[in-house]
């Protein structure tokens, strides 16, 4: 009567300890993850209850403990500012041009290295391709200030050995916008060429002999096959690319600080001039506190509109 | 079959023309980086330079191999810390039974729409307070924390690909949940933490708008200090060249030895599986 008694227990005994995968640990599962979830709280959400609160004020930097309730003064101000609002004007033609064109450009891309997949240089080829995406942002806006220089650069030097004339890259409001969405185009189509050429890869191969038996032309096959399959990976990578437009910032002070006049200023740039140039920083929270409103806003109707493509 | 040769050679021409757009103008500083001042304000331009002048890499690694000592610093510091605190709470989203796993998962997500501009003067507030403004210590927070977004999103995505078998044969076997992660878990996903550190690594050392903030002298990380040879009213072309170069040999030397880890980190960062 013994023998069976042990090995019923035995099972009993690993069953419950089967269990404490799924329950006990309180304190180590607490340990793995409360870290994280503080460090965020302290390092983005209290920064920006702070920004809020630096944004209700009259406040300068360099005299911190002096600070003025003023409640929506800064907000009021900033909407009255032709600077400001020339700074988000600039900042939604640059998202809106840059994105086009990436995508555009992003896709037809895409395209081609899909096709020469199956070549053994093709990957090569593609790592180089990708590199602009990886370069500090820095180093690009300093490498084209470089080769756009009106008298040392390369660019207008071979524009006039074309016989055409030199441009004023940085020198002229439109030419400058111009050439900042440029170099943003330049820098971030290899991402959007990323994610197209992941969405690409992802079709199944008989979809594309269905189509070829059903006798389609290459047109009907981005239309009807390709950009539905890459419809919702694109409207992912804008919004994380309107989040980064948002931030846009380095190339803009490194190549033309927001000029020629205000031709190039945009939303970053110009809190980080109210913060640490006039030291205004109750006036510059609150852009920053707007430029955050905005990437909800943004993100909320891009996430909205994803949701709708996935379900048709 | 020549015809598809024929096209193949086309597009592959195609390609080859588009990948160099997006080389040639650090191709361009590539070679100005070789140049005396006299060869890169000369005109015609001077095509290729003599690629045994290396004064101006030398010049700044004498003068400024501190602040690219701080960059390092800062960067490893950030990469090793997010790394901590992002795999433990990774694979604790991933495995853990607990209620609201997803609500949280999602908020963490959501922090990376934090604009590091709303952070700033906060961050420069509480750093001069602790007295920490100008160290690499504030990078080494202010970096880590902005990437642990991204880091616990991509580390998730690997750590669900650990067979969930495995992790429950090493509970079964007395394991604590740390000795599952440590033993277990991290050595079945190698290639998704170098991806993770690949990432957060680039960012990091790219990033230049908050080291502009929060240091001023002794702390001041490489890109700031290249930005003061533009601001300083002559502009020193040679240094510019050779100092873009160097910030930019990191990212290069990782897009190429890594660009499987590249190609999975941007498409699982960008897409929720």
């Amino acid at each position: 009567m013994q023998t069976p008694v042990l090995p019923a227990s035995r099972r009993a005994g690993s069953v419950r300890r089967r269990y404490p995968l799924f329950g006990i640990d309180r304190i180590q599962q607490v340990l793995f993850i409360a870290p994280t979830c503080l460090y965020l709280i302290f390092l983005t959400i209290y920064p920006f209850v702070y920004s809020v609160y630096l944004s209700l004020h009259k406040v300068r930097l360099t005299t911190l403990h002096r600070m003025l309730f003023v409640g929506l003064q800064n907000y009021v101000s900033l909407l009255q500012d032709g600077l400001f609002l020339r700074s988000v004007e600039n900042t939604a033609l640059l998202v809106v041009v840059s994105l086009a064109l990436e995508i555009l450009i992003g896709f037809a891309v895409a395209k081609v290295f899909y096709e020469i997949r199956h070549i053994r240089w093709a990957n090569g080829l593609r790592s180089v391709y990708l590199m602009p995406m990886m370069l500090t942002p820095l180093s690009v806006g300093v490498t084209f200030g470089y080769i756009l220089n009106p008298t040392l650069g390369i660019m207008n030097y071979l524009l006039q050995r074309l016989g055409l004339p030199p441009v004023p890259w940085f020198g002229e409001p439109i030419a400058a916008q111009i050439s900042i969405m440029l170099i943003n185009v330049w820098q971030w189509t290899p991402f959007m060429m990323l994610l197209i050429l992941a969405g690409l890869t992802s079709i199944p191969e008989e979809i594309y002999e269905a189509a070829k038996v059903d006798g389609a032309k290459w047109h009907h096959i981005v239309r009807f096959v390709e950009i539905p399959a890459v419809r919702s990976i694109i409207l992912l990578g804008v919004i994380l690319r309107v989040i980064d437009m948002l931030r846009f910032f380095d190339v803009v002070y490194i190549t033309t600080r927001g000029g020629p006049g205000d031709a190039t200023m945009v939303v970053t740039l110009y809190a980080y001039q109210q913060d640490f140039q006039y030291f205004d920083v109750g006036l510059g929270s609150a852009v920053a506190v707007l430029i955050l409103v905005i990437s909800i806003i943004v993100t909320t109707f891009a996430v909205h509109f994803l949701r709708n493509i996935e379900n048709e | 079959m020549s015809r598809h040769r024929a096209r193949d050679l086309i597009l592959f021409a195609v390609a080859t023309a588009f990948t160099f757009v997006a080389a040639a103008p650090l191709i361009w500083m590539t070679l100005g980086a070789f140049k005396t001042i006299a060869e890169i304000i000369s005109i015609p331009p001077v095509w290729i330079p003599d690629f045994t002048y290396l004064n101006n890499f030398t010049d700044l690694f004498e003068n400024y191999w501190p602040y690219m000592l701080n960059s390092l610093l800062a960067t490893l510091g950030a990469t090793a810390l997010a790394l901590a605190l992002a795999l433990p709470t990774a694979f604790g989203l991933v495995n853990f039974k607990m209620r609201g796993r997803n609500a949280l998962a999602d908020w963490i997500l959501s922090t990376r729409m934090m604009p590091p501009i709303a952070a700033a003067v906060p961050l420069f507030i509480i750093f001069k307070g602790i007295g920490l403004l100008d160290s690499v210590w504030a990078l080494v927070i202010a970096y880590a924390g902005f990437n642990l977004p991204f880091a616990v999103w991509v580390a998730m995505s690997f750590l669900r690909r650990v067979p969930r078998e495995v992790l429950e044969a090493a509970r079964l076997d007395g394991c604590s949940w740390w000795q599952t992660l440590v033993r277990v878990a991290l050595p079945m996903s190698r290639s998704g933490i170098m991806t993770v550190a690949t990432f957060v690594f680039i960012f990091s050392w790219n990033e230049f708008m908050l080291a502009l903030f929060l240091t001023s002298r002794t702390a001041r990380t490489f890109p700031v200090v290249i930005s003061s040879f533009v601001s300083t009213g002559k502009v020193y072309w040679e240094y510019l060249s050779a100092s873009a170069i160097i910030q930019c040999l990191p990212p290069i030397v990782f897009t190429l030895l890594m660009q499987r880890h590249i190609v999975s980190g941007m498409t699982m960062g960008a897409m929720k599986e």
